[in-house]
């Protein structure tokens, strides 16, 4: 619980700039495959790592509120995503010169 | 009864106000002191203006008076008044889209160009409605302004995001408005508030000097209480306008020569599946209109779940896009509510947004190919009549879920391939409740035509508030 919450603090902190440092995986041992991370500890690197990369400061407050909707949106987009479409399919927009 | 200045031209339609106007029975000035009389006495309740531009409307009156006294010609909506949501530039105002943050930003120095065609064709503005901020909202609540209240019931929600279009008109403070619809934001309101609104085929209305939320969904459209109000203010705004990329370089097609055509040759199934809502109210309206309107088949459209996700998932990118220099800077300043999407929605994949634009075309095109066999189809614009201001949860089909995500389940799949929609109100008691008429592209005529219709045969209509 400690160190969940620790994370979640170092992740709220990480100012417009500041350095990111990627995580390291650690190394699967020698015939055992990789495990995927928790999907909730995913949505946490997500967020952490988008709001470095794109200069948002998001308070701890907000955090929950953001986590969950981005949550909504990827659980949403999945619907979309797992849809099949041929390589050739043009996207809606259409740009004319 | 005692006539007060604001019990006159109370609950006329636009088009009665012009022919009455026009004809010299009433004074455009008369029309507009009784407004701003009205506005005054129930605006406070209502809470659907955020400015009225009162000395800008007694001089466009006065003028419009000495127009025709001096037997000059005057435009369909002589002396009508109307107010638009606050995301359309009103000259010498702020534009301020439901926000605190563009109250910083320099007044506009020119109207939007739909409030010009308005006026060109006689209107008169009376100022600028209350809305969700940015427009991203269903509900018509709005955490630096106050929510809109429902005049059917002051303590229910007017639906959003043209929360104040919504409730200005169904309070009879105007007419007619504009307002906005990116995912539902006419529908949701007109479906409340038991009005008709049109969400005409993107890219038919110019959306030039209107505050933008997503590029790629944004319409503008009329809210009013009758069909042939629709028509009206629809044909007066057509056109196509440079200062729109996204405005079709089409002519005018004009609906009111053929708004008396009625439902005669129409082809109008119901739309099946996901538009199957189980709720006592949406069975009843559903059941009302289709009867009338000789809808004895269901239509399946492919796959308007994914529709929907593909919607949501370009709404939250692009809407977050717009914004993402403010949350950096000020991201205090925005409703939490809001705020917390937006930095979500700038968080998206990249690889989503493109497929969900890929699927935007695959969708449009199996759709297209339903309306060689019907003219129309026929879906529930909301899936309950209003709910109470703030309100958080409501149950769909036996599940619970959140209000202000779910008021537009059913509207966002049909305005993620632009095709034109009147929701029309169905009169239950005790609140009224919204049916979408969809068409084709380019086919507002057919939509307006059946909505002209029931609306003579007395299926849909509006209600008189007790306020």
């Amino acid at each position: 619980m400690k160190r969940k919450t620790a994370r979640k603090a170092k992740a709220v902190k990480a100012k417009r700039g500041g350095k990111i440092k990627a995580a390291r995986a650690k190394k699967p041992a020698k015939g055992q495959r990789p495990v995927a991370a928790k999907a909730a500890d995913a949505i946490d690197s997500l967020v952490t790592a988008s709001a470095q990369a794109l200069g948002l400061d998001i308070e701890p407050a907000w955090y929950g509120g953001v986590k969950f909707n981005l949550q909504l949106i990827l659980r949403i987009g999945a619907l979309v995503d797992e849809f099949p479409l041929p390589d050739d399919a043009e996207p809606a927009p259409v740009f004319h010169a | 009864m005692l006539e007060t200045a604001a019990s006159k031209f109370m609950w006329n339609t636009a088009a009665e106000i012009a022919h009455a106007v026009a004809s010299g029975r009433a004074k455009a000035v008369s029309v507009v002191e009784a407004t701003l009389a009205r506005i005054r006495e129930h605006d406070p309740l209502l809470n659907s203006f955020t400015d009225v531009v009162e000395q800008r409307a007694l001089a466009r009156a006065r003028a419009l008076d000495k127009a025709r006294a001096a037997g000059e010609p005057l435009g369909p909506l002589a002396g009508v008044p109307f107010a638009v949501k606050n995301l359309f530039d009103i000259a010498g105002l702020r534009t301020l889209a439901g926000s605190k943050i563009n109250r910083d930003r320099p007044p506009a120095k020119r109207d939007a160009r739909v409030i010009e065609r308005l006026e060109d064709a006689g209107a008169i503005l009376m100022g600028a409605l209350n809305m969700g901020e940015y427009a991203y909202d269903f509900t018509g609540e709005n955490i630096h302004y106050g929510a809109s209240h429902n005049p059917h019931d002051l303590e229910r929600m007017t639906g959003g995001s043209s929360g104040g279009s919504g409730a200005a008109v169904a309070g009879d403070l105007v007419p007619l408005a504009l307002g906005s619809d990116t995912n539902g934001s006419i529908r949701v309101p007109c479906s409340l508030c038991g009005l008709f609104g049109l969400k005409p085929t993107y890219g038919r209305l110019s959306r030039a000097r209107t505050y933008p939320f997503v590029a790629s969904l944004d319409h503008v459209g009329p809210l009013a209480r009758s069909a042939r109000d629709l028509a009206l203010a629809y044909d007066a705004m057509q056109g196509h306008d440079d200062d729109d990329p996204v405005c079709a370089e089409r002519a005018a097609e004009p609906v009111m020569p053929v708004l008396e055509l009625g439902a005669a040759g129409l082809r109008v199934a119901v739309a099946g599946g996901y538009f199957k809502c189980k709720s006592a109210e949406t069975v009843a309206a559903m059941d009302r209109v289709a009867a009338a309107l000789g809808a004895n088949s269901d239509i399946e459209l492919p796959h308007p779940d994914r529709a929907r996700s593909a919607a949501f998932v370009i709404t939250a990118s692009e809407g977050s896009a717009l914004h993402l220099d403010r949350l950096r800077t000020r991201p205090n300043d925005y409703d939490p509510a809001v705020r917390d999407r937006l930095i979500a929605g700038a968080m998206t994949p990249a690889s989503l947004v493109v497929k969900a634009q890929k699927f935007r075309r695959w969708y449009r095109e199996q759709v297209l190919k339903l309306f060689g066999d019907v003219d129309a189809i026929l879906a529930p614009a909301t899936p309950c009549t209003a709910p109470l201001i703030g309100q958080q949860m409501f149950t769909l089909d036996g599940v619970e879920m959140p209000v202000r995500a779910n008021l537009g389940v059913y509207t966002q799949p049909i305005s993620f391939i632009g095709l034109p929609v009147v929701a029309v109100p169905v009169p239950l008691d005790p609140l009224p409740i919204g049916i979408q008429i969809i068409a084709a592209p380019w086919r507002e005529d057919v939509v307006l035509r059946l909505a002209h219709a029931l609306e003579k045969k007395c299926v849909v209509g509006v209600t008189r508030p007790a306020l």
